[in-house]
């Protein structure tokens, strides 16, 4: 046995130093992992941390995809750390996010020829209903059947991509497209704007209202609510004054709404149309951001673009052909993984001290 | 339509067998009061790891130790953060499953597509020749009859021994058990370790004995099935190998109705299983009191000694 | 390898100052993981047969999974900005975006597989995998003792649906007494373990010959191999999954087209115009015919891919019935490549529904 002891008493309150150390710690393990992965592809670690990190930051189009990536994530995180807080595990953004697009899709599809300006609202008001009708299954479950979250949510996720499928190869097929699986390319009057020469479009607004409002929501709304944060009352029934069941109720319809929202914010941006493959896995990465950001609506920002970066980076690492396909979900994961190693120094003082063993080797 | 029936029933138990040996691996962990999520990722390595061992040794026994190894490391991580490091066992699960993803994707990248030799079923003489029974029962592959052996072992163990008993107290408070001078946390350490154990065979199965090549994602959700399961099974061993059988039957059942050619649309097919796994936990867990009577009470809550 | 010819491009680079004697820089999008044999495969060994052919006129770069996704434009655009005068997309689902960038940037140019949309420069490579499907048809029609045929694919997408048909008209040709073609639809991008279980109920369900249409993986053609049943596949020979049991495959070839393509560009004469090539261009042939097939079989499967060379034959001649008992194809007609490529029917003698017809 290694001769030390270690005291560890868990703080009332996150260490404040911590709260800087930790992100630093966590971004310094990632860089130095990425640095040895990237090494054993016989890649020059330097060269390709640089088109990892530092290339998505160099360009207004490069920040664009940024923006582009950070949006759903952080949008979709906003959402599900609501949620969190309260303990209740909607793990499936990603199904609420493909409902979402599905719902929205339906506007374009029957009125192609259509350049309301409504045209745009509507869709966003279909997607966050879809979304929020998506999750509310799980919610009804959950609090009239006792059915956890987390597994009905995740089976709603395949159920909403069959969906998909059946939409985009049936009713909400492109009839001029050679009967190939996607939807008619939108109108202009059912796109967002998009910003000078990016991608990015206006549904970043979207991602903006919903941080604001998650902030206002966390510090301003519920004086309970901040006890909540602080980690003083974990005890999910007395969320904010909630009933266990309003939690429930409110926690998966804010979640199924904002990954709604994302769903139209994709296909009504950078895809253009509704297809097969909608998303590379925002439901399953926002659940990252989220936790990354502490489930602090400002953090989730940060923790957001961090991880657009790790994806914009990873793309074009990958047009330079050095590294593997997978390595920025490897990266994005060890991120959390590390992430929730050193929050353990943040909410606990480690006391390590030495024992004198008689006959003990050094 | 019988030889269909055939295909579904004695099918269901090569399907089931991943399913069932992942979820008793978590079953065991929950029951010592640790939700894991990250069986899916742990399957994904244990299929990797023992794909590349086949592949080069020969030996599917070697393939399904180091399979096994291999998400047991993996389930060390997740141990490490919950136990050690306190985390959130539902965060820290998801983390962990989606860095075995990521691992499994990379490590597997240059045998990606290629197949290996399955092992061969067992004919049980005579009794296999049997119409319907014994393709059904008695014409399986070895896996699959220890699955069996590991099932009731698995319930005996839980009810009738010691350590056993020790595995539910922990998960039923950890800080009472603490108090009669057992160890918690290293007994939810071993759980965990047992679990990830598990989870490899599962995945080992997958890629070397049911479907005997590597792939990228060729878990394929079974993962998740896996948990769900446990819920399905109110923490009961005997009852998980009835819910995976039922499980495997019915994703079966899809392709067999799509083979006879009943004409009903396949997306919806598709949906069977999801939408059954659903209904039945809803009706599992609308039973509260039987829930709570079985449910590990400290399952998702961290335990830390000095707390 | 991909090293090493960086390597050497970049010495090129700095020995010959003058910008004429730089290589053109092609980039290659594929989209999944590249295995033994199908799709990512195929599109890898037209890459390298570029190399051969261009030599160091020619810098490939080819990456491999980019996703069909919002994320392949970001790939794309890197290609362009890296000096990729030459783009090749690998993926159906990276046509909307490799148009906008056609659109953005007319001095690239754009090969697409698989598409059906144009610009300038944007043009689409497609491959005849019906001709090669027709006549490994005809192989599964020779070779089925119980006269029931089964088909694994994954979704009905008008590209599966006219190889589909095309191997179920083949298969009739030589076999009158067919039994209704099972099919069993996945659903599924991608799930060897389903595949493997497709394979099984059909032939569970009587099938003795099963096809492998589009597969994600050998799964389908080991799973034959074990249960002792011929199977035919798409895109590759795979024999080497099913030494005893490959029955025939209808082995595609994107070199011609690649080349061909390549060429235009290195000429200033690239054209955004749709290339259909089959076994005329030697981009479709059988390949792997297994030797349980007699002689005579054998002989007529390669006259008719002969007749196919020549102009001869084409696998869509009506009558053709569809097997909602409409007609898709009157006598004496034959269907245009555009009637072919946008597919979305099953023809008569298979036991499948696809969504309504429109």
């Amino acid at each position: 046995m290694i001769p030390l002891t270690v005291e560890v008493t868990r703080r009332k309150s996150p260490s404040r130093w911590g709260m800087v150390i930790v992100p630093l710690l966590t971004v310094v393990l990632a860089v130095a992992s990425a640095a040895v992965m990237f090494s054993a592809y016989g890649a020059s670690p330097g060269a390709v941390l640089f088109g990892f990190f530092v290339e998505p930051l160099s360009s207004a189009y490069n920040l664009g995809e940024v923006a582009i990536k950070a949006g759903p994530l952080i949008l979709i995180a906003q959402g599900l750390a609501i949620g969190f807080r309260a303990k209740v595990w909607n793990v499936g953004a990603e199904g609420q996010l493909i409902v979402g697009a599905v719902a929205a899709t339906v506007v374009p599809v029957y009125l192609p020829d259509s350049d309301s300006a409504l045209l745009l609202p509507a869709m966003i008001v279909l997607a966050a209903a879809a979304g929020m009708l998506w999750a509310a299954i799980a919610a009804l479950l959950r609090t009239r059947f006792n059915a956890s979250e987390i597994i009905v949510t995740l089976m709603l996720t395949e159920i909403a991509r069959q969906l998909l499928y059946y939409a985009v190869m049936g009713p909400l097929r492109d009839p001029g497209g050679f009967s190939f699986p996607q939807s008619v390319p939108f109108q202009d009057a059912a796109l967002f704007p998009t910003f000078g020469e990016t991608r990015a479009n206006v549904s970043i607004l979207i991602c903006v209202a919903a941080t604001v409002s998650a902030w206002i929501f966390v510090t301003r709304s519920f004086a309970g609510f901040r006890l909540l944060i602080g980690g003083v009352s974990p005890d999910a029934a007395r969320y904010a004054g909630f009933s266990q069941t309003q939690a429930v109720w409110v926690s998966l319809l804010l979640g199924g709404a904002a990954a709604g929202l994302a769903g139209v914010g994709e296909i009504a941006g950078p895809l253009g149309k509704l297809q097969p493959i909608l998303t590379p896995g925002y439901g399953y990465a926002a659940i990252i951001v989220a936790f990354l950001g502490a489930l602090n609506p400002i953090a989730i920002v940060l923790a957001g673009l961090f991880m657009a970066v790790i994806y914009v980076g990873g793309d074009n690492a990958l047009a330079t052909g050095q590294i593997p396909a997978s390595a920025p979900a490897v990266l994005q994961s060890l991120l959390l993984v590390y992430y929730l190693a050193c929050a353990f120094f943040v909410n606990n003082d480690i006391r390590v001290g030495f024992v004198r063993r008689v006959g003990a080797q050094a | 339509m019988s030889d269909a029936l055939v295909f579904v029933l004695a099918g269901a138990f090569a399907t089931a067998t991943p399913l069932f040996l992942a979820a008793l691996g978590e079953l065991i962990c929950e029951r010592s009061g640790v939700f894991n999520l990250s069986v899916e990722g742990m399957m994904s390595i244990g299929a990797v790891v023992a794909f590349i061992t086949v592949t080069h040794t020969g030996s599917h026994a070697l393939g399904m130790a180091a399979g096994m190894l291999a998400a047991t490391a993996l389930s060390t991580v997740f141990a490490l953060l919950t136990l050690r490091l306190l985390a959130n066992q539902v965060v820290s699960g998801l983390a962990v499953g989606l860095l075995g993803l990521g691992i499994s994707a990379m490590v597997g990248m240059p045998y990606e597509g290629a197949v290996t030799t399955p092992i061969q079923r067992l004919h049980v003489p005579i009794l296999a020749d049997v119409p319907i029974v014994g393709p059904i029962l008695f014409s399986q592959d070895a896996v699959v009859y220890m699955s069996v052996v590991l099932g009731a072992s698995a319930a005996w163990f839980l009810r009738r021994t010691r350590a056993g008993l020790t595995l539910r107290v922990v998960g039923e408070n950890p800080r009472s058990a603490h108090s009669l001078g057992l160890r918690p946390t290293r007994v939810r350490f071993l759980a965990v370790l047992f679990g990830g154990a598990m989870a490899g065979l599962a995945g080992a199965y997958a890629s070397t004995v049911l479907t005997p090549l590597w792939s990228q994602g060729m878990i394929a959700g079974r993962g998740w099935i896996a948990v769900a399961l446990v819920v399905f099974a109110t923490w009961r061993p005997t009852r998980l190998m009835v819910g995976a059988y039922f499980f495997g039957a019915v994703s079966l059942l899809d392709l067999a109705v799509q083979a006879i050619g009943l004409g009903i649309p396949s997306q919806l097919m598709a949906c069977v299983p999801y939408v059954s796994t659903i209904a039945i936990l809803a009706i599992v867990s609308s039973d509260i009191a039987r829930i709570r009577l079985n449910a590990p009470m400290s399952l998702g809550e961290s335990y830390s000694p000095a707390a | 390898m991909r090293s090493k010819l960086i390597l050497a491009a970049a010495a090129l680079h700095l020995a010959a100052a003058p910008a004429l004697s730089d290589p053109l820089k092609v980039g290659l999008l594929i989209p999944n993981a590249i295995a033994e044999v199908g799709w990512d495969h195929e599109i890898d060994r037209g890459g390298k047969a570029l190399v051969q052919t261009f030599g160091d006129k020619i810098q490939l770069n080819s990456v491999t999974g980019v996703l069909e996704g919002p994320d392949a434009t970001r790939v794309m655009n890197k290609m362009a900005a890296d000096g990729s005068r030459m783009v090749i997309l690998g993926g159906f689902g990276q046509m909307n975006d490799g148009l906008r960038l056609a659109r953005k940037d007319p001095k690239l140019s754009l090969l697409h597989l698989g598409g059906y949309m144009n610009e300038p420069n944007f043009a689409t490579l497609a491959i005849r995998h019906y001709e090669g499907s027709y006549l490994c048809g005809m192989a599964a029609g020779f070779a089925t003792k119980s006269k029931q045929l089964g088909i694994v694919a994954a979704f009905p997408l008008p590209e599966v649906l006219n190889i589909l048909n095309a191997w179920v008209l083949g298969a009739q040709s030589v076999n009158p007494e067919l039994k209704p073609v099972k099919v069993v639809w996945l659903n599924s991008w991608f799930d060897p373990t389903k595949e493997k279980s497709a394979a099984e109920s059909l032939v569970t369900q009587g099938s003795d010959v099963v096809y492998s249409l589009f597969p994600g993986t050998a799964s389908t053609v080991s799973t034959a191999e074990q249960l002792g049943v011929y199977v035919t596949v798409t895109m590759s020979d795979a024999s080497k999954f099913a030494p005893k049991k490959h029955l025939c495959a209808a082995q595609a070839d994107f070199a011609p087209g690649f080349v061909r393509k390549v060429q235009q560009v290195l000429d200033g004469k690239f054209q955004g115009d749709d290339t259909f090539l089959g076994v005329k261009d030697a981009s479709m042939a059988v390949a792997g015919l297994n030797k349980d097939l007699g002689e005579d079989h054998k002989k007529a499967i390669l006259a008719r891919q002969e007749e196919i060379r020549t102009g001869g034959f084409q696998p869509f001649q009506g009558p053709i019935m569809a097997n909602d008992g409409s007609q898709a194809v009157a006598a004496g007609a034959a269907l245009s490549d555009k009637e072919i490529k946008g597919m979305n029917f099953l023809v008569k003698g298979v036991d499948a529904k696809i969504p309504a017809r429109k």
